[in-house]
């Protein structure tokens, strides 16, 4: 497991990037990702603005990363400090990324909105986890605006409930990303 | 001479001119589907658990229930969209993949589109599947294959090791591996511990071709592989072994669209040469007719009653009767026509007459049938063959009327005739029946056993024989002799009903066993050692060593002109007749049809030689068009299967999901059922009952029932399918439902307001009482002050107070005015 999530951060951090080669490698110009956790007794919401990414358009690879100690936002310093700390363990998992491969055959040097899929390896809390996500993205003047919904389990990632915050933490986390991409 | 010896022998002259035209191939129908009058492409099969066909179309998803196509709407009806693939999973869920990538389930009668979180591809459909963790897979043409694990959606593409991303169709193992078809080979997948594995089988391990269009189960954990330029193979996924059966070497038919195996035969749909069957046992390939099936077959498939349907350009949905009926024509010759004997032999071979009365052998040679005409120069135009035997060495024993017994070396063709008894060299044969070495013959002049000893592999040896004349069998006029398992003897006579030989005694079944009819044409026996024969008139009888049970056309009989019986390989009873054949189960007594509906056309049922069983159990008959031959299709289902479509509350559909209780104002119920029966679905007799209203049963040809104004209940509808009015044995379907009282007629509300009533009278009558109770003390209590009053109004003090300011002084008073007052009580008491 701590070999597969080496791994992992490697790709993320140095290969995937590097690997992009010369050309039409886009970064995030700015990147949201926020997530929400819609329990019965309470409502839970951070985001973060550090959301980095590139895109290869050619090869349809990406990566995306964040800083888990970036998310803001929480209902109380508290909650982000339990966060953090019991349930990311953002110290010992500092990231989580996503990176992958386009499924979909689209020319995205040509402008128009897109529904695509990208399948990748989904990292948090140091648990790869193969996924599907659905993004729209809509290309304008070499620009690409990336907006995306999905969930994610946290028994999938190993994230832990402890029995009493059952009523205020949701086993499946919502989250949205929004970036903007140029060369 | 009796009567029905006359019939007999007129019908035979008679035969020529009968038949009529040529009909078409048996068991073969066409239904096009068509929408504003453009033929509507059909893209796949499919068969729900129930046996019900599903087609997928250019035009969306079609129900087939033989007569006509369902349109399966989607829950928005302006959607439309191209099925590709269909599948139901254990959990009765329908799968509906598309050419847009998208997948719908069908629910409550609607199609309703699958939108996981993930999205769904964006690239055709192909197959579904569902694994043994229940996870539910499907393949794409263009993006690899998708599983199904929880609510989760994932990917098996090039980056997992797929060999290829168009996907072809899908396949589970015994081990729970997924074989998947491509454009390079077999891609072996599993989920181990939650990683993906993936085997490639490419021409490098032995696959005849790259391109892979069809894997199907073969039995033993072995497939069929269909290929595109290579024919087809079997794949063994425990020796992981290849064979390339003799047949499929130099393959040079083309594309293989798709493999059904079924019936020990399979089944191959080619793109461009029509459909194939390759028999598995004889390794075998046999074309069909590409004039009816088109050129181009695309999808295959297997109804409950073996039937093999399926999908061409040109003519729609084709069904066919695959293994259940074959027509044996030959070109040219042989002129079935004058056909009246038949014999199957044991190498394959078919033995018949011709016009001439020569002898026929028909042999196939590559595929085909090729005919050898051998002449018996004693038989001429006027001299019929009746009958053709093989005995247990093989030679062809060949009875005439008239000119007596022939018996034939099938090998060299030499031709004696049976000199050994006298009685028979001119004779009349009737039949020629037998059983191990004893071989039976029955004629005009008499009946006969001969006994055939080692010697008579040689038709020149002598043979030894029996003669039986009317006074041990009761006439001299034999139709059939029968011996059954248990070595009995059996004659059937012309008039004197059934005679039975057993340890040298003759015993005698007639009239006095409510046999009605004594002219007994046909005798065989069933799996369970009872006897079965036909009569002239009074249709068949079981005989079960103590009863005889009649069946006839109240019983589900389509005619009672019956020639010939003969038990298939399935344990069935034949019954030959002129319209076509009888199937009987004996165990269930019910009966399925072959005739005119499939395609079957004079039948001749007036020779009873025209009848003969092959090695396999096949019956085979004399037609018109040719010698039809009839298996039963293993493990098929040969009734119609109940089922209610849709239950509608005011014309309404009710959803599946739905409780079944109902208001006491949703009382009018409509009632859709089928029988599915695909051989034949305009047969379908149906019966109902809605138990609650009426416990009889009420047969009907509708397909549809309503119930008005149901008044509050519990009902059970019953609805059961048959092929006859009997009903024997028929499937059924139920729906139970129940509908309340109105609350105002329900027990607990009546006893609510008896309570309540009671209570109100109750509190009416405290109320009233304390009220009376109340009137009383205050009249009482009025009286007592009116007293009290009154009282203190005559009290002394008050009175003489009184009177001493009203009245003057008593002493003033004239004493006579006092005399006067004193004559008044009350006064006289005062004073």
């Amino acid at each position: 497991m701590v070999k597969t999530v080496l791994l992992c951060c490697f790709a993320v951090a140095f290969l995937i990037p590097g690997g992009f080669g010369q050309a039409p490698v886009l970064g995030t110009k700015s990147g949201t990702i926020t997530f929400s956790s819609d329990a019965p007794l309470e409502l839970i919401k951070a985001s973060s603005k550090e959301l980095r990414g590139k895109f290869d358009i050619t090869k349809k690879l990406f990566a995306f990363t964040v800083n888990i100690n970036s998310f803001t936002g929480f209902n109380s310093p508290l909650q982000r400090e339990h966060f953090n700390e019991n349930y990311m363990e953002s110290v010992q998992y500092p990231s989580a990324s996503f990176s992958g491969k386009i499924i979909e055959d689209i020319d995205f040097t040509k402008d128009g909105s897109y529904t695509i899929r990208a399948k990748g390896n989904l990292l948090i809390h140091g648990v790869v986890q193969e996924r599907i996500i659905k993004s729209d993205l809509v290309v304008k003047d070499g620009k690409i605006n990336i907006s995306s919904n999905f969930t994610v389990l946290l028994v999938d990632h190993n994230i832990p409930i402890p029995k009493v915050v059952h009523e205020k933490l949701a086993s499946e986390i919502k989250v949205e990303v929004k970036a903007d991409l140029v060369l | 001479m009796s009567c029905s010896i006359t019939r007999f022998f007129s019908t035979l002259l008679l035969l020529p001119f009968v038949f009529g035209a040529a009909a078409q191939r048996p068991g073969y129908k066409y239904f096009k589907l068509e929408k504003d009058n453009k033929t509507v492409k059909i893209n796949t099969l499919f068969k729900n658990h129930q046996g019900y066909l599903y087609a997928g179309t250019d035009n969306g998803l079609y129900k087939f229930d033989g007569e006509k196509y369902i349109n399966i709407y989607f829950e928005n009806a302006e959607y439309t969209d191209t099925v590709t693939a269909i599948f139901q999973d254990r959990q009765q869920k329908i799968w509906v993949g598309f050419k847009s990538g998208r997948i719908a389930n069908i629910i409550n009668k609607k199609l309703l589109y699958f939108n996981p979180e993930e999205g769904t591809p964006k690239k055709k459909i192909t197959a579904f599947l569902q694994d043994r963790e229940n996870n539910i897979w499907f393949s794409t043409n263009g993006e690899g294959i998708y599983y199904m694990k929880g609510n989760r959606i994932f990917l098996i593409n090039d980056e997992d090791g797929l060999s290829d991303l168009n996907i072809s169709s899908l396949a589970l193992a015994g081990n729970g591996d997924v074989l998947a078809g491509s454009d390079q080979g077999i891609n072996i997948c599993s989920i181990k511990n939650g990683k993906k594995q993936i085997t490639v089988i490419s021409p490098k391990q032995g696959l005849p071709d790259y391109i892979v269009t069809a894997v199907v189960p073969a039995g033993n954990n072995t497939f069929w592989i269909g290929l595109q330029d290579k024919g087809f193979c079997l794949y063994d996924h425990v020796t992981k072994k290849i064979t390339v059966p003799p047949a499929a070497n130099n393959w040079n038919l083309g594309q293989v669209n798709s493999l059904l195996q079924a019936q020990q035969v399979l089944w191959i749909a080619t793109q461009h040469n029509g459909l194939y069957r390759f028999s598995i046992a004889a390794n075998k390939l046999d074309s069909l007719p590409k004039e009816n099936t088109g050129a181009t077959t695309v999808s295959l498939l297997e109804d409950k009653q073996g039937n093999i349907w399926l999908t061409s350009p040109l003519f729609g949905l084709v069904r066919t009767p695959g293994e259940m009926l074959k027509l044996i024509t030959i070109p040219g010759s042989p002129d079935f026509e004058h056909v009246h004997a038949i014999l199957s032999a044991k190498n394959g071979d078919i033995w018949i007459n011709d016009y001439n009365n020569d002898l026929i052998r028909l042999f196939e040679k590559d595929g085909i049938y090729q005919a050898k005409k051998i002449k018996i120069p004693a038989l001429t135009v006027k001299t019929d063959i009746t009958s053709l035997y093989q005995d247990i060495y093989e030679n062809i024993w060949v009875g005439s009327m008239g000119k007596g017994l022939f018996i034939v070396d099938p090998v060299s063709y030499k031709i004696r005739s049976f000199k050994e008894n006298s009685l028979f060299l001119n004779a009349g044969i009737l039949s020629i029946n037998g059983r191990g070495n004893s071989v039976f013959v029955s004629s005009l002049e008499g009946s006969m056993l001969v006994q055939l000893g080692p010697g008579n592999a040689d038709i020149e040896k002598p043979y030894s024989f029996t003669n039986y004349n009317s006074s041990s069998t009761g006439t001299n006029y034999i139709y059939n002799i029968f011996k059954d398992s248990r070595n009995r003897i059996w004659f059937a006579t012309d008039g004197n009903g059934l005679t039975l030989l057993q340890q040298d005694n003759f015993t005698y079944y007639n009239n006095k066993d409510q046999i009605k009819d004594g002219h007994i044409f046909s005798i065989t026996e069933d799996k369970s050692g009872h006897i079965w024969f036909s009569t002239s008139g009074a249709g068949i009888y079981k005989f079960d060593g103590q009863h005889f049970t009649n069946y006839t056309v109240a019983d589900g009989l389509s005619d009672l002109n019956i020639s010939v019986l003969k038990t298939d390989s399935a344990g069935n009873i034949i019954i030959v007749h002129k319209l076509g054949l009888d199937i009987l189960n004996p165990a269930t007594g019910s009966i399925s049809y072959l005739n005119n509906s499939q395609g079957i056309t004079k039948i001749n049922a007036e020779d009873l030689g025209a009848v003969t069983q092959d090695s396999s159990g096949r019956v085979m008959v004399s037609t018109v068009s040719g010698i039809l031959s009839y298996s039963f299709p293993e493990n098929s289902l040969q009734k119609p299967i109940a089922l209610i479509e849709s239950v509608q509350l005011f014309l309404q559909d009710i959803d599946d999901d739905r409780p079944k209780i109902f208001r006491h104002d949703e009382n009018n119920f409509t009632f859709n059922y089928t029988g599915l029966y695909y051989s034949d679905p305009e047969t379908v007799y149906y019966q109902y009952k809605l138990e609650g209203l009426d416990n009889n049963w009420v047969i009907t040809k509708d397909r549809s029932k309503n119930f008005p104004n149901l008044e509050p209940g519990k009902y059970t509808f019953r609805i059961q399918s048959s092929l006859n009015k009997t009903f024997k044995n028929a499937d059924e379907a139920v729906y139970t439902f129940i509908i309340k009282k109105a609350f105002y007629k329900q027990a607990w509300f009546i006893i609510l307001c008896i309570i309540l009533a009671a209570a109100l009278l109750y509190w009416y009558i405290r109320i009233r009482e304390a009220s009376l109770k109340k009137i009383e003390r205050l009249r009482q209590e009025k009286i007592q002050f009116q007293f009290e009053v009154l009282r203190n109004q005559v009290n002394p003090h008050f009175l003489f107070n009184s009177f001493n300011t009203s009245y003057p002084p008593l002493k003033m008073i004239p004493k006579w005015r006092l005399n006067t007052w004193n004559s008044y009580p009350i006064f006289s008491g005062i004073l």
